[in-house]
């Protein structure tokens, strides 16, 4: 049983505050799996824990059957271990760091925009070629790698006239509205060549127009890059419309797993989002 | 205007330059107040632009320059020491124990190797830390490398605290001009690569950079790697240019000199770094040179000028620029062509 993407029983503990709670979930090839929960939840820690920008306390994350992550409390976090799953991962413990497990083919973008801001939308994209050069520090100086700079730029330009940002390519990134700067991140991502892609909100700030097109525009790319897409979201439009399947977690834990129309009907995710109005 | 053409007008204009340098060097004397201010200035130039590199470009705050220039000051001196004079200037130490002496071109490239080996040795413990960390330990190693060359028991081969003498040194204003000038461009051709967009990322946001694939550590060690082997190049054009090398001169206020000339062209701007050399030194050597010393009008003493006095008004100029002129002269941007015909557009308005 292949999956792209695998998360065995992963607890992230900040001290003694549990921000994901024994999380198992899988994401196959070429779907597009979306993950809810209210504020706070822990979507985006489950983001971090994957990209290597978080160390997990315990559990394992797997991609395409390689172990990218691997932990179990060890010195002062076994006395503060507080995850459901008692039993600690198995093996020794791995840590990629994050440009690591981009290069293996996971890309992401970031709830809070995190564009390179002294530099052009066009350099923004290149900078995300960067890690698949041939080219060393020698050769890239004195110029003998031409034609990969050459091909850098054209598919750089590419990339953004894909994302709708063509006539744009030298504007200073964060000068663009608000949409155009989560679509510059999805090029930058893009340009890593990645299999899997983590959107974390790329619908925040749109509004229903640009959401509805911005659904589209995931379902558009992950065919014609043969991705998988593992998204956050709280527009439930965009969610319902374009998921294979839904995950929700709420304080860390995953409450219901499903279909859309599963999720939707599940009695704890009414809970926990009504829940969450009252409050 | 085309790339290719901008290159060439460019190129015409550095030549231009070159031939005017030399020219008021035909016309000053080698020994001029202009030609002295050039050299230093030139040296200056290329010592800025390396930290730049990796305080502007690379968002790493390095304090250890002076440390650099030191050991590629020494790397020059000890080996371009004609075999003749080394009795003389190892007189306390029988002539030392190095007995050959290299090319000075060669012992050039060898000052900003061995600079680079320092900083490949520092870099990997202390790159891996935050990037506070950096300033510490490289303002640490500067101070460190100074008291290590002064010490005794090295003497046969830095001359303890004794001054090094009677290397090779310029015999033209237009040979700091013409290395700087490679050294420079071969910086500017880095900055401009694939590997430079990469250093400007991690400046701009290092987790961002990290998740686009950028092995943050390997990017630093070539910035840092890179920027001390400039530095101990620089360090031997300076060797050069004052004739004679002592480890003592070499104290941190050197570094922080530099920290000034980088700021006030602009963190990120090499045409900025170069131009704030040239200013600085005019400054430090020339222009203000009358504040250190004191002046009668008739029968009315100047107040406040006297020895020293220079240091305080620089103080001062360096408090307003941080204070209001943060951004230098220019910012992050180069100077070029579309920028001066948008400066001429203004002017003729
Ligand atoms: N670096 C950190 N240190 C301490 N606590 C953290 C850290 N990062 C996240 N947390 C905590 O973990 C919990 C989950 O946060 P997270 O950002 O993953 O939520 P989220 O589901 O992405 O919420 P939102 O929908 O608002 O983006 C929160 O209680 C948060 O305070
Ligand atoms: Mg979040």
């Amino acid at each position: 049983m292949s999956h792209v993407l695998r998360l065995e029983n992963i607890t992230m503990q900040f001290g003694g505050v549990v921000a994901i709670n024994d999380l198992s979930m899988h994401i196959d090839q070429g779907e597009i799996v979306a993950l809810i929960g209210p504020n706070g939840a822990g979507k985006t820690t489950a983001f971090n824990c994957i990209t290597g920008v978080y160390e997990p306390t315990n559990g394992a994350v797997y991609f395409n059957d390689q172990c990218i992550v691997r932990n179990q409390p060890t010195g002062r976090m076994k006395k503060l271990y507080a995850g459901d799953n008692r039993t600690p991962c198995e093996g020794p413990r791995i840590a990629m760091t994050p440009d690591k497990i981009t290069k293996l083919g996971i890309a992401r973008t970031f709830q809070n925009i995190r564009l390179f801001k002294s530099q052009s939308a066009f350099e923004n994209v290149l900078i995300g070629m960067h890690l698949r050069r041939t080219s060393n520090p020698f050769s890239a100086t004195f110029r003998l790698n031409l034609q990969e700079e050459k091909q850098m730029r054209q598919q750089a330009m590419e990339l953004l006239e894909i994302v709708g940002l063509g006539a744009f390519a030298y504007e200073k990134a964060t000068s663009l509205p608000y949409g155009q700067q989560r679509r510059l991140e999805i090029a930058r991502a893009l340009a890593t060549q990645p299999r899997l892609l983590l959107l974390d909100e790329p619908a925040a700030g749109m509004n229903p127009q640009e959401t509805d097109e911005l659904g589209e525009f995931i379902v558009r790319i992950k065919d014609d890059f043969k991705l998988t897409v593992f998204l956050i979201e709280h527009h439930m439009n965009l969610v319902m419309d374009i998921s294979d399947r839904i995950y929700v977690i709420d304080f860390g834990r995953q409450i219901a797993h499903g279909s859309p129309a599963q999720v939707q009907d599940d009695p704890e995710v009414i809970r926990a989002y009504l829940g969450e109005e009252e409050a | 205007m085309k790339k290719s053409t901008r290159m060439i007008i460019g190129f015409l204009l550095l030549a231009l330059l070159f031939l005017a340098v030399w020219l008021i060097e035909r016309a000053m004397g080698t020994n001029s107040m202009v030609i002295t201010v050039l050299k230093k200035g030139a040296v200056y130039a290329l010592i800025a632009v390396s930290m730049n590199l990796l305080n502007g470009f690379t968002g790493l705050f390095s304090l250890g320059q002076a440390g650099f220039m030191l050991v590629g000051a020494y790397t020059y001196a000890v080996f371009t020491i004609p075999m003749a004079k080394r009795m003389a200037v190892y007189q306390y130490y029988q002539g030392g124990i190095i007995q050959f002496e290299i090319p000075f071109f060669l012992a050039i490239l060898l000052a900003g190797v061995v600079a680079a080996l320092f900083a490949a040795l520092i870099g990997m413990p202390v790159l891996r830390l935050k990037s506070d960390y950096l300033a510490i330990a490289t303002l640490g190693f500067a101070e460190i490398i100074r008291a290590i060359i002064q010490y005794d028991k090295l003497g046969p081969i830095t001359n303890g605290s004794n001054l090094l003498k009677t290397y090779p040194t310029f015999t033209t204003v237009l040979f700091p001009f013409v290395v700087s000038a490679v050294c420079i461009g071969i910086i500017l051709l880095l900055i401009h690569s694939t590997y430079g967009r990469a250093f400007k990322a991690i400046r701009d946001d290092e987790i961002a950079a990290e998740a686009m694939g950028i092995n943050l550590f390997r990017h630093k060690q070539l910035a840092f790697v890179v920027s001390s082997f400039f530095a101990g190049v620089g360090g031997a054009l300076l060797a050069m240019y004052q004739g004679t090398v002592q480890a003592n001169a070499f104290k941190s206020a050197m570094t922080y000199e530099i920290l000034l000339i980088v700021v006030i062209g602009g963190m990120g701007s090499v045409s900025g770094s170069v131009m704030a050399s040239f200013l600085f030194i005019a400054c430090s050597e020339w222009w203000m040179r009358f504040l250190d010393s004191e002046l009668m009008i008739g029968t009315f003493k100047v107040p406040l000028l006297r020895s020293g006095f220079r240091m305080v008004v620089f103080s001062i100029l360096i408090m307003l620029v941080v204070l209001f002129y943060r951004r230098g002269i220019m910012g992050d941007r180069e100077l070029s062509f579309d920028m001066f015909r948008r400066r001429k557009g203004v002017a003729s308005k």
